[in-house]
C-alpha cells in the first residue's frame, strides 16, 4: 500500500527536481555597462607569464600594460609602461626609461623594481613558461639602472624583443601579488596596471573584469572613459560553435568571437548584429612539404600541387569568402609580408599535368591515376581536425584527382598525435599554421637547423637570409631580407598556402569601438562602448 | 553478514579500478601530452621539451607510472593539472556541484516523465498513448546534441523565455535539466512500458480481476508497483548515461561542471585531469549501483539479502 498512487507521486517527484536548484546564487543585478564576451575554449592554465594558449591573451589584454604596445593601425611600436628606450649600438643592451605615477590594482606602485620581479619569474626555470621565456629570445638578465630605468641585455641581437615586448604574455604583474600567490594561485588573483582589473576567475564558469578607476596610463590610442565605456565584462566559454551565434542572437552575449564561416554568412543580412572579422598575421594555413620522402622530394611534382590546387573555390566553399586566398609563407597581415607573391601558382592544370609529364609521370595502368616505373603518384596528407582544415583536404583531394595525383587523407586528433607522424617522417604534406606578428617564426620552420623544419629542407641561402633578419633592427634592411626568403620558399615550392587565417568576430549592434590589437586575436576593450 | 557487506564493496572497488587502468593504458597510446604540444608551438628545443616531460615523470616506464599512479589514488594524491598546475582533486571539487546540481534534477525530472510516458504507453491510456510511444522513440533516437540545440533556438533565440547559457540562475537550469532529463526519460519509459504490459498478462493480475477487484487497484496495487522493480535499476543505471550527457549538456548551455572539465581537458591533452574525472565518474557509479540493489532488496522480498 506504500505505493497507493503513482500519478500523484511522479508529480511530486517532478517538483522536488526543483529542489536542487534553490541551492543555486541568486542573479547579480543587471547593468547596461556590463557586457557578456563570449570565448570558444576554456583555457587551462591562464597565467600569461606560464600559459600560451590565445583564449588567456583575450580577457588578460585588459588586465595589464606592456613595457610598449603596438599601435593597432600603424603597426608602430609606441609607449606603454615605457615612455621611451634606446637599443645600444651593438644591439645587445635595451635602455627602458619607466612611466612614473603608475599603481597596480593593488596599489603597489610600479617601478624598475617590479619589471625585474616579472622577468625573474618569467625566466626562472620552476616556472614552466611555455611561451613568455621564448618571446626573450637570447635573453641574458636586466641591469636595474636606478627606480625608473632598466636595461635588458642579451646575448646576440635579436630584432623582435620590442615586438616580443608588446606581447600580453609580457605583461607587468605587481610584485607583490607575485610574491603572495605561488606560480599555480596567481592565476586566480591576477593583478596588473591595466584599464580594467580582475575581478574573479571561476575555472569552467567565468572571468570578471571591472574597469580601473584610476586608469590614466594608457598607449596613446586608448580614450578616456565616457558615460557610455563598458564598467564591467563577464567573459564566458562558448566551446560548441553553433550556440555562438545563438547567443548573439538572444542577446545573451554581446561579443562573441570565432563565429562559424557559415553562420557569419548567415548574420550578414541581420542589422542587430555586426560582425567584425580580423585577419590574425603569421603563417596562413598551409600545407607544409615533405622534401625527403617520394614523390614530392621532387620540386616538380610539389609545384604541380600547388598549381593542382584552386584556392578561390577553398575560399568560396569553406570559408564563405570571409578569408583572402594565401600565395606565400606569411598572411598579408603580418610584417615584411610580400605582396610580389600574389598570384604565384595561381591554379592552373594543365600546367600541373606538364610538370608532372616532365618529371616522368604517366598513367601505365589506366587507373586514373599517374605513375613512375611502378610507384603510384601518391600523396600522404596529414590533416589535424582543428580550423576547418578537414574540409579543406576533402577539397584538395577531389581538385588533385583532376591532374592525376591520388591523396591518402590521414586525420590525427590532436596536435601530438601530428607531431608524431612528423617525427616518423611518413608524410608528404602536413597541415599546420602559428601566429605571430614578427616573421621570425620563418626561421623554425625554413631554417635547416628549425626545431619544426618538416619540409626537411636545407638551402644556405635560405639559412643566412632568416639568420640575419633575426638580428637586424633596421626595418627596410629586414623587409628586404624577408622578401628574398619568401621568394626562394615558393620557388622550391616548400608549401602550399590556403587561406589567411580570419577570426570572425560579431558584437551587438549597441557595441561600438570594438577594435583588436595587431596581433590579431587580442581585442582592446578600453574604447568600446555600449548604447542605452 | 559481514559477507553481505563485503562482496557489493569489493565490486565498486574493482569497478573503480578496472575503469582507471583501462583509461590509463588508453591514454598511454595516444601521443604527445599538453607541454610537449604548447612547447613545440614556442619553438622549444626538443631537449628542453624532453627536460619537461622527465619533470614531469611522463618519460618513466609504463609500470612505473601506473604504480605511482595507484599509489597516489590510494593517498587522495590524483596529480595536478599539466597546463595550470592545479590540483585534480580541486578541479573535480569546484566541478562537481554544478554537475551534482544538474544530474539530480534532470534525473528526478527524468525518472518523472519516464514513468509517466511508460505508463500511459503500457496501459494504452487512451489519447496518450500514441504521443507518449512518439515521445520515447524521440528520446532515445534524437542526440542531445541536436534536441539542445533546437530547444535553445526556439526557448531562447525565437521566443526569448529563458537563458540558454550559463549557471547560478533558477531559470538557467530549466533548458539543459528540460533536454537531459527528456532523454533520460527514454531509457526509463521503454524499460516501464515493457514491464507493464509483461504484467498485465501475468496470472495473477488475471486472478485479481477474476476476484472482482476494482480496476484501479488491480492496476495501482497488482500491476504498477512489481513493474517499478526493474525500473529502479534502470534509473541508478541510467547514471552512466547522464554523465555523457552532461558532458554535451554542459558545453551546450555554457555551464561548468565535470563533463566541461572533461571535455576540455581531452581537447588541451591535460591528461591527469582526464584521469582524475574517470575514477570519480566510476566511483560515482559504482556508488549508486550499489545504492540501487539494496533500495531494490528492500522493496523485493525475492531478491534475497
Amino acid at each position: 500500500m506504500l505505493l497507493r498512487n503513482l500519478l500523484p507521486l511522479s508529480l511530486i517527484i517532478a517538483l522536488t527536481a526543483c529542489l536542487p536548484v534553490l541551492g543555486e546564487r541568486a542573479s547579480s543585478a543587471s547593468d547596461a555597462h556590463r557586457i557578456v564576451y563570449g570565448l570558444t575554449l576554456q583555457p587551462s592554465g591562464f597565467d600569461p607569464h606560464i600559459n600560451r594558449s590565445s583564449e588567456l591573451g583575450i580577457p588578460l589584454r585588459q588586465v595589464y600594460d606592456t613595457l610598449v604596445y603596438r599601435h593597432p593601425e600603424t603597426r608602430e611600436i609606441v609607449s606603454g609602461l615605457a615612455t621611451e628606450w634606446t637599443i645600444s649600438e651593438d644591439g645587445l643592451v635595451y635602455t627602458f626609461r619607466l612611466r612614473e605615477g603608475v599603481t597596480f590594482h593593488d596599489g603597489t606602485p610600479f617601478n624598475a623594481g617590479a619589471v625585474a620581479a616579472n622577468l625573474d619569474r618569467i625566466t626562472a626555470p620552476e616556472t614552466g613558461s611555455q611561451l613568455a621565456v621564448f618571446l626573450l629570445g637570447p635573453y641574458a638578465g636586466y641591469q636595474v639602472i636606478d627606480n625608473n630605468t632598466i636595461q635588458i641585455l642579451l646575448s646576440e641581437p635579436y630584432a623582435p624583443l620590442l615586438d616580443s615586448l608588446a606581447q600580453v604574455y609580457l605583461g607587468i604583474a605587481s610584485p607583490t601579488a607575485l610574491s603572495q600567490y605561488s606560480n599555480n594561485r596567481y592565476q586566480f588573483h591576477q593583478v596588473g596596471t591595466g584599464p580594467f582589473e580582475f575581478v574573479e576567475f571561476v575555472p569552467g564558469d567565468r572571468i570578471v573584469l571591472r574597469r580601473n578607476p584610476d586608469y590614466a596610463w594608457g598607449p596613446e590610442f586608448y580614450t578616456p572613459p565616457t558615460e557610455q565605456s563598458i564598467g564591467e565584462i563577464e567573459f564566458r566559454f562558448f566551446t560548441d560553435p553553433p550556440t555562438r551565434t545563438l547567443a548573439l542572437e538572444s542577446g545573451e552575449a554581446q561579443i562573441m568571437g570565432e563565429l562559424l564561416p557559415t553562420d557569419a554568412r548567415a548574420l550578414t543580412g541581420n542589422s542587430a548584429i555586426q560582425l567584425t572579422p580580423k585577419t590574425i598575421p603569421g603563417q596562413p594555413l598551409q600545407f607544409i612539404m615533405n622534401t625527403n620522402r617520394f614523390p614530392t622530394d621532387s620540386r616538380g611534382v610539389r609545384q604541380a600541387i600547388i598549381f593542382g590546387a584552386n584556392r578561390n573555390a577553398i575560399v568560396d566553399a569553406v570559408f564563405q569568402q570571409f578569408s583572402p586566398v594565401a600565395w606565400g609563407p606569411l598572411a598579408a597581415s603580418t610584417l615584411y609580408y610580400d605582396p610580389g607573391l600574389a598570384g604565384m601558382y595561381a591554379h592552373d592544370i594543365s600546367q600541373a599535368q606538364a610538370l608532372l609529364a616532365e618529371a616522368g609521370f604517366s598513367d601505365s595502368d589506366n587507373d586514373g591515376y599517374l605513375d613512375i616505373g611502378g610507384a603510384p603518384l601518391e600523396i600522404r596528407v596529414i590533416v589535424p581536425p582543428w580550423g576547418l582544415i578537414p574540409q579543406v583536404a576533402e577539397l584538395l583531394q577531389d581538385q588533385w584527382r583532376t591532374v592525376g595525383i591520388r591523396a591518402v587523407l590521414e586525420p590525427v586528433p590532436t596536435f601530438g598525435a601530428l607531431l608524431e607522424v612528423v617525427e616518423s617522417g611518413q608524410y608528404n604534406l602536413v597541415a599546420f599554421n602559428t601566429f605571430g606578428l614578427d616573421p621570425v617564426f620563418l626561421n623554425e620552420f625554413f631554417a635547416s637547423d628549425g626545431t619544426n623544419n618538416w619540409a626537411g629542407f636545407s638551402n644556405p641561402e635560405i639559412d643566412s637570409l632568416l639568420s640575419d633578419a633575426r638580428q637586424q633592427t633596421d626595418p627596410g634592411i629586414r623587409f628586404a631580407l624577408y622578401a628574398r626568403a619568401q621568394r626562394l620558399i615558393m620557388n622550391e615550392a616548400l608549401i602550399l598556402p590556403i587561406r589567411d587565417q580570419v577570426n570572425l568576430n560579431a558584437s551587438s549592434a549597441a557595441i561600438t569601438g570594438l577594435t583588436f590589437d595587431s596581433y590579431g586575436w587580442f581585442p582592446l576593450l578600453n574604447n568600446v562602448t555600449v548604447a542605452g | 553478514m559481514i559477507q553481505i557487506l563485503l562482496r557489493p564493496l569489493v565490486k565498486s572497488v574493482g569497478i573503480v579500478w578496472m575503469a582507471a587502468t583501462l583509461g590509463f593504458l588508453a591514454l598511454s597510446v595516444l601521443p604527445g601530452d599538453a607541454i610537449a604540444s604548447q612547447l613545440s608551438q614556442s619553438g622549444a628545443d626538443p631537449e628542453l621539451i624532453e627536460a619537461y616531460r622527465d619533470r614531469s615523470g611522463l618519460n618513466a616506464p609504463l609500470s612505473e607510472r601506473y604504480v605511482r599512479f595507484f599509489v597516489g589514488l590510494v593517498r587522495g594524491d590524483m596529480g595536478v593539472s599539466l597546463l595550470s598546475g592545479e590540483p585534480v582533486s580541486d578541479a573535480i571539487v569546484r566541478s562537481r556541484l554544478p554537475t551534482a546540481t544538474l544530474a539530480l534534477s534532470a534525473m528526478l525530472f527524468g525518472s518523472a516523465v519516464g514513468l509517466l510516458l511508460g505508463m500511459a504507453d503500457g496501459l494504452d491510456v487512451p489519447l496518450f498513448a500514441v504521443p507518449s510511444s512518439v515521445l520515447i522513440s524521440l528520446a532515445l533516437s534524437v542526440p542531445i546534441y541536436w534536441s539542445g540545440t533546437l530547444a535553445i533556438y526556439v526557448f531562447t533565440a525565437q521566443l526569448g523565455l529563458l537563458p540558454s547559457a550559463g549557471a547560478g540562475r533558477l531559470s538557467q537550469l530549466v533548458l539543459p535539466v528540460l533536454v537531459l532529463g527528456f532523454h533520460m526519460a527514454g531509457g526509463i519509459a521503454r524499460v516501464m512500458r515493457i514491464s507493464v504490459r509483461e504484467i498485465l498478462d501475468a496470472d495473477y493480475v488475471r486472478t485479481a480481476r477474476a476476484k472482482g477487484l476494482h480496476e484501479r487497484r488491480v492496476l495501482l496495487v497488482h500491476v504498477l508497483r512489481v513493474a517499478l522493480l526493474p525500473v529502479i535499476s534502470v534509473i541508478a543505471l541510467q547514471a552512466g548515461f547522464l554523465f555523457s550527457g552532461a558532458v554535451i549538456t554542459e558545453s551546450l548551455f555554457v555551464r561548468p561542471g565535470i563533463g566541461r572539465l572533461l571535455l576540455d581537458a581531452v581537447i588541451q591533452q591535460d591528461y591527469p585531469i582526464v584521469m582524475g574525472v574517470i575514477v570519480f565518474s566510476a566511483s560515482v557509479y559504482a556508488a549508486l549501483s550499489l545504492l540501487s540493489d539494496f533500495v531494490l532488496r528492500l522493496l523485493d522480498p525475492r531478491v534475497a539479502l
